[in-house]
């Protein structure tokens, strides 16, 4: 269903996951239930989902910090062993930097521990300050860096020895927009030049501005994967979220006939409002009130986006934004 | 005032209620002085006469013992580097590293040694500097250096071992430090560091005998203190219980992996 960018295809998926299962606690709740996936080599690749889906998890398999129950993962064709790590950079989801250790000893220390030294080591941390806009910062403790900067070492440090497959775990939380844009910009680059990025977030503005594929993520299951654009395709324009919560089968149904309206859902037992996508809010709205009316007690209307596709597919909102009620 | 007191008095419960379930707190808090009453008070009252150490210089005969105590302490608490690493995140980068969870273990542990060591072995230094205390050097002074430096290592691999399977087990800080706390002690208080075993009471030179901590001191106290082996277990004794030790509880150390379940 998907496809890959700039990079190009090579034969083997960068991460291929088959009905991978996993529980923190013996006999508790699955953070992964059986999930597959094949990540193409080269993209962009978003796992969208709201924070306990299992998105983290599936990146602690990948990158080898924990080990699944059940099921297989591939790296490029090949078993996760150690060796692979060499392959796979990551960005944890919170900040992994020892306060005290300047930006240039965080990457030597890195470095080393990928086996670089002498110029095979200077070349590419000399790049990636550069890359990062670190140059002046090297120096200075990591711990003096701002959020923003943190996140660029980390970065940094994730590159240095190369990989192809780039772990980020929420890598903008925190950030400022400007950072957040140019961090998006260094990815963007990076992946140009061949890095696979399998990037866990649940920002459905970001997923659908820079992914080149989505996979929706939902209590440790895939629910839906293809590009933002597949994922999107049938939504009307506007969605409109309401709440009426004694809203009664007949009303719905009228709701679904009226003129320029698509997909209605809800509510669910998760999510209590219903979302109906329509072709003009502006003109549904009128014919909303006058239809059922006496039910609604707020609405919320916004431009249909991975999140309407997301809601369609798993029945449950990735963030819970409040609709104001009357 | 009353906005005071009542935030003074949830702190208060918060701080006691953890206190309450924290039973390595509440146990070492009670079982530490209760186990000094019982192995120091023995053992100044049974041992610590100034007549069973060489010409009555307690002084000289307490330098081994101190050598002993810096790389005990230096060694383990720099095992509590462990929780620093997890807790900045920097053990999960180790950890997807291409390196075993195993060769990252002893790379930490490395570090553990060379800190234990290098204290440890300044404090030789200066008891060979100073003045006050009579050095014996039975061996000659090169062979005694050296087998006080070997003894110093060997020490701290062991130690290093300990630590690591205890901070790899232990999920807080501050329990694992209520817990070394608990565990050094002991092994310093009964391996001759501070009052010779030979005449103690059968039960303390028991103790004696099956602490890790005794042979170390010992090859030390005979290796620059002692003017024979009398009255020591010999190096024919220390030198391989403390190699195997060292081994075994380095590896024990290297192997622990219990810490994984407590990562964030």
């Amino acid at each position: 269903m998907s496809s890959s960018p700039s990079a190009g295809h090579v034969a083997a998926p960068a991460v291929s996951a088959e009905g991978l299962v996993f529980a923190y606690a013996e006999g508790g709740p699955r953070a992964l239930d059986g999930l597959t996936l094949a990540v193409p080599a080269g993209s962009r690749f978003a796992l969208l989902g709201p924070n306990g889906a299992g998105k983290s998890t599936l990146l602690s398999m990948v990158n080898g910090l924990r080990t699944p129950e059940a099921g297989a993962l591939r790296l490029f064709g090949a078993g996760p062993d150690v060796a692979a790590r060499r392959q796979v950079g990551v960005v944890f989801q919170e900040s992994c930097l020892d306060p005290a250790m300047t930006v240039r000893e965080t990457l030597v220390m890195q470095g080393r521990l990928f086996g670089l030294r002498g110029d095979r080591l200077s070349t590419p941390i000399a790049a990636v300050l550069a890359t990062m806009g670190l140059e002046d910062r090297a120096d200075q403790p990591s711990g003096q860096l701002s959020g923003g900067l943190k996140r660029r070492l980390e970065l940094a440090r994730a590159m240095l020895h190369e990989p192809r497959l780039l772990l980020l775990d929420e890598p903008t939380v925190g950030l400022d927009p400007d950072s957040r844009r140019r961090l998006w910009d260094h990815l963007i680059e990076i992946n140009r030049q061949g890095t696979t990025l399998l990037i866990a977030t649940n920002d459905v503005a970001e997923a659908d501005h820079f992914a080149t594929d989505v996979a929706f993520i939902k209590h440790g299951v895939v629910v839906a994967q293809g590009t933002p654009e597949e994922l999107k395709r049938g939504l009307k324009r506007d969605a409109v979220w309401m709440a009426a919560p004694d809203l009664p089968a007949e009303a719905i149904a009228a709701i679904a006939a009226l003129p320029g309206v698509g997909a209605v859902s809800g509510p669910f037992p998760e999510e209590p409002h219903l979302h109906v996508m329509v072709d003009d809010a502006m003109g549904f709205v009128p014919a909303l009130f006058h239809t059922a009316g006496q039910y609604v007690r707020g609405i919320r209307i916004e431009r249909s986006t991975l999140e309407d596709a997301y809601f369609e597919k798993a029945g449950s909102r990735l963030v819970r934004e409040p609709v104001a009620e009357r | 005032m009353s906005g005071a007191l009542l935030a003074w008095g949830a702190l208060l419960r918060r701080d006691l209620r953890e206190f309450s379930r924290s039973r390595s707190q509440l146990g070492s808090s009670l079982l530490l002085p209760l186990m000094l009453l019982a192995i120091l008070g023995t053992g100044v009252s049974s041992g610590l006469d100034p007549q069973k150490v060489r010409d009555s210089d307690y002084t000289s005969y307490l330098a081994p013992g101190l050598i002993a105590m810096t790389a005990l302490f230096s060694s383990t608490f720099a095992g509590a580097s462990f929780y620093q690493d997890r807790d900045s995140g920097i053990l999960k980068v180790l950890l997807t590293s291409p390196h075993s969870q195993r060769s990252i273990m002893f790379g930490k542990a490395l570090g553990s040694v060379a800190i234990g060591s290098i204290q440890a072995t300044i404090v030789l230094l200066l008891a060979i500097a100073l003045p006050t205390i009579d050095l014996q050097w039975q061996y000659g002074v090169a062979q005694g250096v050296l087998l006080a430096v070997g003894a110093v290592l060997l020490m701290n691999v062991m130690l290093a071992g300990i630590a690591q399977a205890f901070a790899s087990r232990i999920a807080t800080m501050h329990g694992f430090h209520l817990l070394m706390n608990l565990v050094l002690f002991p092994l310093l208080f009964f391996s001759g560091a501070f009052f010779p075993l030979v005449d103690l009471p059968w039960w303390l030179r028991l103790l004696g005998a099956v602490n890790p901590v005794t042979y170390p001191v010992d090859l030390l106290h005979l290796a620059i203190y002692a003017e024979s082996g009398s009255g020591y277990y010999g190096l024919a004794i220390d030198l391989p219980v403390l190699a195997v030790l060292a081994v075994l509880m380095f590896a024990l150390g290297v192997r622990s992996g219990a810490f994984r379940r407590n990562l964030r």
